[in-house]
């Protein structure tokens, strides 16, 4: 298994992936369930990623999931990733908030669904 | 449910077989839809059947990227792709520079339907990704430009038809890209593909000029000479020769060293040019043979456009110009001297000053679907630039087709100018990028985007990658842009003097990387630099030549 990234003073990480049926971004929640937001994601210390990545990783096919990895994210409410590439995952492109999922007309979200 | 074609003109008209091989190709992909869906196929095994129906996992989405064949649409394809973006995607389309369009929000579950709703008008995904030969691409003025010496969309089409499907370049080591051009102006970069084509009429027929090992990306080359007159006869086997020899020896254990330049660079041209020519005198050379009916078979199957014009065409072009200044500066930087008197190719610029390069809306495909239908033979051409061509515009109705892109947002007149930039998707879709292109591209229009700063600077071509794999083929701009992650913050390398064209180079680094607003200074500190020094009609190549790398250096650090 590769290395974690590891985080800084005043970070956590995140885990993330994008889902199977419509390849929208999700990050690990609460009851080891994927959500659509970031404000839903767990925080977890360096020591407890690895043992949850693991999981993630073998639970993937199950919870229609693929590429699953972590993210470095700063400790604040919600989390912000730390790197550009994880903040414009998060948020969408930057050169069209619009598209994001968060602005995405309805009939878009229910369709990912 | 399959339409019968139109006889449109520019691409190939498809025959019944064609379509029911689509139709068989969609069922085959759908059933393997299905099956990773239910969980019955991993990953692993799934990436590679996905990517050769075009179907990348991105940062946001899927990306579905669709075959453009020699960058010929016509005007009820245009229609679908309009369709397309607005069912399944974000109102949006975005051309690239392999003359295809890519779709950046597609559901995995949607991509079967979507393949049977191209499949409607002739198109499809296959080979726009994997380890095979890729789209092939060619001159955007084919077939109507007056410096062309042979219409390449035929032979463009028997190599496409080749290279579908083929059965042992399914798998090569890695990707392939063939362009071919007919005209004695390189417009297709025919020296940056594994192997470029710059056809010509001989005595005895077409004779083709073959380029092998040339690309961008990692290791940028320039593309060398393999033979200098393939004839028409001995194409298609001495591609499959080439093919072979690749196939055989192109490393298949470093991704980085795949390529047909690699093995090129490794064992010599010379060497290289031995193992194709051994390997066609091992082949059943008949087999491959292109015989003159096999090409009219082809090109029967191509409709020509009906090339009438007033006879004061000429003349009503020219009162349009005098009447309407603005008119005139988009004639000057965006047509193109058809073979035709009555006739012009028309550019119309995907590059407005600020916006994204290549990208267009739903509303804008559907306005130039029924533009061409009125004024161009309902054809669409794709530029490897990221621009499009209606081919063959009446002179007289050319101050119409402007107005009608004018009202879509379309006329900027900039083709060829500094703000006509080439760029890659970045770090905003793509899973590769390590940094953004498109927000630097959108300043660095704005800061030129002036119409009459631009006509001052002239022809400069800017391109631009968020990585280097070089989509944006940052290594042939004049002025080339390099996206680089430097300690997690995205910076920019600046490159010089590259040219895709007869007089092809690599750019060269001028130093360090900069911060994004330092780099769009840094460009305009060089932009400045060649408007102060350059001599009477001297090109930014010829200005960089004379004066060295150094010198535009020392002007683009000097506030750094």
């Amino acid at each position: 298994m590769k290395r974690l990234s590891r985080p800084g003073e005043g970070e956590i990480l995140l885990l993330t992936a994008s889902r199977l049926l419509d390849g929208r971004i999700v990050w690990l929640g609460e009851g080891d369930h994927w959500h659509e937001s970031i404000t839903g994601a767990i925080r977890f210390t360096y020591e407890d990623a690895g043992p949850a990545l693991e999981r993630a990783l073998a639970e993937a096919g199950q919870k229609e999931v693929v590429s699953v990895y972590e993210v470095v994210a700063r400790d604040t409410q919600p989390p912000e990733p730390v790197t550009t590439r994880e903040a414009i995952r998060a948020h969408g492109p930057s050169v069209h908030p619009d598209f994001s999922y968060d602005h995405a007309p309805v009939r878009e979200k229910e369709s990912a669904l | 449910m399959t339409q019968p074609a139109s006889r449109s003109v520019g691409h190939y008209q498809y025959e019944e077989r064609d379509r029911v091989f689509l139709q068989e190709r969609i069922n085959e992909f759908e059933g393997q839809v299905r099956r990773r869906l239910s969980g019955e196929l991993g990953e692993e095994e799934f990436k590679p059947l996905r990517l050769m129906n075009g179907v990348y996992l991105q940062l946001h989405a899927y990306m579905l990227r669709v075959a453009i064949p020699y960058g010929v649409l016509d005007s009820r394809q245009l229609h679908k792709l309009a369709d397309i973006a607005a069912k399944y995607d974000r109102n949006y389309g975005h051309f690239t520079t392999r003359q295809n369009i890519q779709f950046n929000w597609i559901a995995l579950k949607d991509v079967p339907t979507i393949l049977r709703e191209l499949a409607e008008v002739d198109m499809h995904a296959i080979q726009t990704s994997g380890n095979c030969i890729r789209n092939v691409t060619s001159d955007e003025f084919a077939g109507a430009a007056k410096d062309e010496l042979m219409d390449p969309r035929i032979h463009a089409e028997i190599v496409r038809q080749w290279s579908t499907l083929h059965p042992e370049f399914t798998f090569l080591p890695r990707k392939f890209k063939i362009a071919i051009s007919g005209s004695p102006e390189d417009r297709v970069a025919a020296r940056f593909h594994d192997i470029g084509l710059l056809a010509r009429p001989g005595e005895n027929g077409p004779l083709f000029r073959l380029f092998v090992g040339g690309g961008l990306g990692r290791t940028p080359v320039v593309g060398r000479e393999l033979f200098d007159s393939v004839k028409e006869e001995d194409l298609i086997a001495t591609l499959e020769a080439v093919l072979r020899v690749y196939n055989a020896f192109g490393r298949r254990d470093n991704l980085y060293k795949a390529r047909i330049k690699i093995l090129v660079q490794t064992i010599g041209l010379e060497a290289f040019r031995t193992a194709v020519e051994e390997e066609l005198g091992r082949m059943d050379c008949a087999a491959y043979r292109l015989t003159p009916e096999h090409v009219a078979q082809i090109r029967a199957r191509f409709a020509l456009p009906d090339l009438k014009a007033p006879a004061d065409a000429a003349d009503v072009l020219e009162q349009h110009k005098k009447a309407d200044p603005a008119f005139a500066r988009w004639v000057a930087s965006n047509t193109h001297p058809h073979q035709d008197e009555g006739h012009v190719c028309a550019v119309i610029s995907l590059k407005t000053p600020g916006d994204i390069p290549g990208d267009v809306t739903v509303e804008q495909m559907h306005g130039l679907a029924d533009l061409s239908e009125r004024l161009s033979f309902g054809e669409v051409r794709v530029t490897h630039l990221q621009n499009l061509v209606f081919g063959h515009v009446r002179k007289d109705q050319l101050h119409e087709l402007w107005q009608g892109l004018k009202a879509l947002g379309l006329a900027a007149p900039n083709v060829g100018l500094i703000s006509d930039i080439v760029s890659c998707p970045g770090l905003d879709y793509c899973n590769l990028a390590n940094a953004r292109s498109l927000p630097l591209a959108q300043k660095l229009g704005a800061r030129f985007g002036d119409a009459a700063l631009q006509a001052e600077i002239g022809t400069l071509s800017i391109h631009m990658s968020g990585c280097i794999n070089a989509c944006g083929h940052h290594h042939v701009g004049n002025i080339g842009l390099l996206g680089v992650d430097k300690r997690g913050a995205e910076t920019y390398q600046i490159l010089l003097g590259g040219d895709a064209g007869e007089q092809a180079a690599i750019g060269g680094i001028l130093g360090p990387s900069f911060a994004e607003d330092e780099a769009v200074d840094a460009v305009a500190r060089i932009v400045e630099f060649y408007l102060g020094q350059r001599q009477k009609g001297e090109t930014f190549s010829a200005m960089l030549k004379r004066c060295g790398l150094k010198a535009f250096k020392e002007v683009a650090y000097e506030t750094v």
